[in-house]
């Protein structure tokens, strides 16, 4: 019972990171129609970067958020545009183009990780690190719990920016319309590329915060994008809020696995639960998406 | 049929520049030595994978990242039959082969490509790590440590064979694609999925078909790699790579053309042999493939093919396009 309890615990707190992961991509689905097959590259390259900022300008890597999330909303900010014009434009099929190019983007950052920093793995020490809270038999590690608080506290600025701002409702109304959201005044192209900075920024956030937790190599990209895909395909696509539910399942999911299968069948079963949601439910758990 | 006069003459041009090539292609052996000659039999594979990729990503306009996986299936459906407890011959083993890639073509493809294009990328993608997952935990494909075959060092005897499957698979999809109702159904669905479904196609079944072909080109390729490199291990024949080249080599000669991936699967091994033999790895020819893939759907999106085809007149424009974005 008490490895249950532990388990669902465990399970809760990754599941509010996967949350933090996901969040942003959803958002781009929803405002630009573009599938970002690099969500786990930024993370990884925000993993790295705090890294570089822990070990050189001895930061803690919870403080080194701000400025990953600063630098990569920029960064995402300048590729926007260029995001923006492969999914308007006038190929035979944009959505694809749009999908090789982001595929492309990944590429460049996965080969560009190995060839610079090589395979090894660097992992990212925090003040919370080897810190643990116990409540009767069940212990949580300082670190997971302040990742998910940090990660929860991400989300929902997200969400008050959304529903709380001129801004936000914007964006809400490029996610229902574009042509009709240009009519009414929104600057499609400069909203579209926010978005697209706000993404990069959360997401990357989250990998400082994964790094922290796990440890960071230029591989664990495909692993996060993998699990980006999963809960936004069990969300529906372009369902912020059906994220809520679908990241909480993954986590969960993965916990039980890994406590009670084993943690290298983890793939192969997040994928069969993949499958059979394209099967049963291709608009995910709240029947939303597209 | 009746041919104008004009329609023979480049039917006949064509058939004479094919069998030209091919005879030019058969007596290169003669010429080069041995390490050209593996180069170039590498040349016909990509140009096979890329070719077999496009019947998907090209013609019926779904991306697939999972190619990968049938490429796994090939390798190690040929590698498991051929160890010395079965022995069967090499020959024997591609039909196997074959029929495994078309049932698991099948399983994916049915669901999934029933629904948006994005569903049918991510679902072919989480496939192949899954699959790349499940033979490195599993028994009787040797795990990480992978699996070794008879060693047959006849360097002529690969070389022809992969010609034999190079030309086979182009002749065989420039068949279908341009000369058949299959074909014609294919790049209806892919231009307009409403309209084509309205005028009677099943497209869900032409779909499915054309991932199937796609598969079992794909997996012939891989056992006949399999046996060529006699060592196979996960990485080496399921790994992401050999799904980023083929993407890549399919967008950068030309998607949704014959000769297209043929161009860009020879330019771009003839440029990672080239990094290889300069820097001792490939480690850098990774992001080269991601920049490439980036720019191409920036600049080029119909390809090298298409500089080719409208001569000088589409490169001015293609140069003033660039200028004009910088």
């Amino acid at each position: 019972m008490d490895l249950f309890l532990q388990t669902i615990i465990n399970g809760v707190l990754i599941g509010g990171i996967l949350i933090c992961l996901t969040i942003g991509f959803q958002l781009t689905f929803g405002v630009l129609h573009v599938i970002d097959f690099a969500v786990g590259g930024w993370a990884m390259l925000g993993g790295y970067t705090a890294y570089w900022l822990v070990t050189l300008a001895g930061m803690d890597p919870f403080i080194s958020i701000f400025p990953v999330f600063m630098l990569f909303a920029l960064i995402g900010r300048g590729l926007g545009p260029l995001i923006y014009h492969v999914r308007t434009s006038r190929y035979a099929r944009p959505d694809l183009m749009a999908l090789a190019f982001t595929f492309g983007l990944f590429l460049l950052m996965r080969g560009g990780a190995l060839w610079l920093w090589s395979y090894n793995t660097r992992s990212v020490e925090s003040v919370f690190s080897g810190e643990f809270l116990s409540i009767g038999a069940v212990t949580i590690p300082l670190l997971r719990l302040s990742a998910f608080i940090m990660a929860a506290l991400i989300s929902l600025g997200l969400f008050i920016l959304l529903y709380r701002s001129r801004f936000g409702m914007a964006v809400r109304a490029l996610a229902q319309n574009r042509e009709h959201a240009g009519l009414m005044g929104v600057d499609v192209k400069r909203v579209s590329s926010w978005v697209y900075g706000i993404y990069t920024g959360i997401t990357a956030s989250a990998g400082v915060l994964i790094a922290t937790i796990y440890s960071v190599n230029p591989s664990v990209g495909v692993r996060y994008t993998l699990f980006a895909f999963f809960v936004a395909v069990l969300a529906g696509l372009g369902s912020v809020g059906g994220v809520l539910v679908a990241g909480l399942a993954l986590g969960l999911l993965e916990a039980f696995v890994s406590t009670y299968i084993g943690a290298r069948y983890s793939l192969l079963i997040v994928f069969g639960v993949l499958f059979l949601t394209l099967l049963v439910a291709p608009k995910g758990v709240l029947g939303r998406g597209i | 049929m009746a041919f104008e006069s004009g329609q023979i003459r480049t039917l006949v041009t064509r058939l004479a520049a094919i069998v030209g090539g091919l005879v030019l292609l058969s007596l290169l052996p003669g010429f080069v030595d041995a390490y050209t000659l593996r180069i170039a039999t590498g040349a016909l594979m990509w140009a096979g994978l890329a070719c077999a990729w496009n019947i998907v990503g090209g013609y019926a306009g779904y991306i697939s990242f999972g190619h990968s996986a049938f490429f796994g299936i090939g390798a190690y459906t040929t590698a498991i039959l051929m160890q010395s407890g079965i022995g069967a011959p090499f020959f024997v083993t591609l039909i196997p082969a074959i029929a495994v890639a078309v049932v698991v073509a099948v399983i994916i493809g049915g669901p999934t490509m029933r629904l948006r294009g994005a569903y049918f990328a991510i679902a072919t993608w989480a496939f192949a790590e899954m699959l790349m997952q499940l033979v490195t935990v599993v028994d009787f494909t040797g795990g990480t440590a992978g699996l070794s075959l008879p060693a047959y060092l006849n360097e002529f005897f690969f070389y022809y064979t992969m010609l034999a499957a190079t030309a086979a698979s182009f002749l065989g999809v420039w068949y279908l694609i341009e000369h058949t109702r299959f074909g014609f159904r294919l790049k209806a669905l892919r231009d307009h999925e409403p309209a084509a479904e309205a005028m009677g196609i099943r497209t869900n079944l032409v779909k499915v078909q054309s991932f199937a072909l796609s598969a079992a080109i794909t997996a012939l390729f891989g056992s006949v790699y399999a046996y060529w490199t006699t060592f196979i291990d996960p990485h080496s024949v399921m790994g992401p790579e050999i799904t980023d080249q083929m993407v890549v080599m399919a967008l950068l000669g030309g998607l949704g053309t014959i000769w297209g991936p043929a161009l860009g699967g020879v330019l771009l091994w003839v440029v990672n042999r080239y990094i290889w033999a300069t820097f001792g790895d490939t480690v850098i020819y990774l992001p080269i493939l991601g920049l490439i893939i980036a720019l191409v759907v920036l600049f080029l999106p119909n390809g090298l093919i298409s500089l080719l085809k409208g001569g000088s007149e589409r490169g001015h424009e293609l140069i003033s396009r660039i200028i004009r974005k910088l």
